[in-house]
């Protein structure tokens, strides 16, 4: 079964379905609908959003106006709302806010996606990222807290190291998870600030002769 | 006739910015403005620095055969370097999980590139401006990274050069390597100056950061797309006049060089 077609199927049995800050939903009328989760119950004052580009708009920049370059990053945009009759067209919609996201979860559900390490991701960086790879384990911790732990709503699936694959994500009845299957580029750059702050630590200036 | 691939995936790459919300938008209008015609089955977007990332790409695309296009300006450090290895290809084609990858030359080094250089040099002068007068300037990026990021510039200055394009001078300059940008006014000796970024978006290096080192800006503004008002030309220095378009990634042309170089592939590299 493709992805738009068992994104429709889920919906059908499902109805009602959480997707990291939005909410999917069926009508019995087979129409599709996604809003913001805290729109729930509104039925009025929601903009429609009826293409994908403007809901690639919407999901651009936060209330506030500021880019949101991480798409998983908490504060989606609140007030609007999309519906479709047509299970493609909703899934490139979802698309346009969580790029991939629905992809990502079924190819790992259906054991097609495997995680990538982080030492795996940080190893093969080259050009101004490739002192990535030399972060302590102290690191790579403190960059799954506080980064990827603060700043993201994905689930993290990857291990630190290749020999040690964390545990299966199964899904919970009503939502969908937002996984993350290997570090993205805000990962391998703060892994790279890092390393560097520790390499310019334990190698200081050399004094200037008097 | 035109191009037709009803079964495959057309997959668009490019570098995406974490910092500018505009890096991205010229592929994603091209990849509406080609799924429109229906040429390809689907067409997909990913992103160095953007969401979708080159590695999350994959599961999103549902088609066993797939034309890979870097919308990428030189073929260098990024499209020999980093894009095969973040998508796991080698070669022109990679047979990978049951999938047929095509990786296709970057749009940066397709022939149609000079004539829409020259055409946008040409549109953002003023009538009363004589191209005799003028130098024409194609600014990229620069870097010691990859000899080869810089020979899709000088290939086409010295294409702009043998055309017959009625400019004075046409020369290259970069940002972070010799001839410098930010020495426009030495590199050149025309009343005028018409620089043209060959750059894929007016980002963060374009709009941005170019018009600091071309002394426009005093420090780089916000995003074209968070400002009111698109800069206006031309710009006043002393006695010359410097006019600077924006990025020519942005052209809508670029849709129909995006599918050209899968034409190409096919013409060129398919085993």
């Amino acid at each position: 079964m493709n992805l738009a077609d068992t994104l429709a199927d889920l919906l059908t049995r499902e109805i009602r379905l959480s997707f990291g800050e939005i909410l999917l939903t069926r009508s019995p009328a087979g129409r599709y609908t996604a809003i913001h989760a805290v729109d729930e119950g509104k039925t009025t004052g929601l903009e429609p959003l009826e293409s994908v580009r403007e809901l690639r708009e919407m999901a651009k920049n936060d209330a506030a106006g500021e880019y949101r370059p991480l798409k998983t990053a908490p504060g989606l945009k609140t007030g609007w709302t999309s519906t479709t009759d047509d299970p493609r067209e909703f899934l490139r919609r979802l698309d346009a806010i969580y790029p991939g996201l629905f992809a990502t979860w079924l190819a790992y559900d259906r054991e097609t996606l495997a995680p990538v390490a982080l030492r795996d991701t940080l190893g093969r960086q080259t050009g101004m990222y490739r002192f990535a790879g030399s972060i302590t384990d102290e690191m790579a911790v403190r960059l799954r807290t506080e980064l990827c732990g603060r700043g993201c709503l994905r689930q993290i699936v990857w291990p630190i190291d290749p020999g040690n694959q964390a545990d299966r994500a199964p899904r919970t009845g009503g939502s969908l998870p937002l996984l993350c299957t290997e570090a993205c580029t805000f990962a391998v750059n703060l892994a790279r600030s890092l390393a560097k702050e520790a390499y310019d630590l334990a190698n200081p200036p050399a004094a200037t002769e008097p | 006739m035109p191009l037709s691939k009803p079964d495959a995936a057309l997959l668009i790459l490019g570098h995406g910015s974490t910092e500018n919300p505009d890096s991205s938008q010229p592929c994603w209008d091209h990849a509406e403005t080609i799924a429109a015609t229906g040429q390809f089955r689907s067409v997909h977007c990913a992103f160095w620095k953007e969401e979708p990332s080159f590695r999350q790409v994959w599961p999103m695309i549902e088609e066993d055969e797939v034309y890979i296009v870097p919308n990428f300006i030189s073929e260098g450090y990024f499209t020999r370097q980093v894009l095969p290895r973040e998508l796991e290809i080698s070669g022109h084609t990679t047979e990978r999980g049951g999938k047929t990858l095509h990786y296709c030359d970057p749009v940066g080094i397709h022939q149609a590139m000079t004539g829409l250089l020259t055409k946008r040099a040409l549109e953002i002068l003023d009538e009363s401006v004589r191209p005799e007068e003028t130098s024409l300037i194609i600014v990229g990026h620069g870097t010691g990274l990859n000899q080869k990021s810089t020979e899709a510039i000088k290939v086409q200055v010295e294409a702009i050069a043998a055309s017959g394009a009625p400019f004075a001078k046409v020369i290259d300059a970069y940002m972070e390597e010799a001839p410098f940008i930010a020495d426009w006014q030495t590199l050149t000796d025309t009343p005028n100056v018409i620089v043209v970024p060959f750059f894929i978006a007016d980002g963060l290096h374009s709009y941005q950061d170019i018009p600091v080192l071309l002394g426009i800006e005093s420090e780089p503004t916000a995003a074209a797309s968070q400002r009111e008002v698109f800069r206006q030309n031309p710009h006043p220095f002393g006695d010359r006049t410097l006019w600077y378009s924006s990025a020519i990634g942005t052209d809508p042309s670029l849709a129909d060089v995006i599918v050209d170089q899968v034409a190409y592939f096919d013409e060129h590299y398919r085993a």
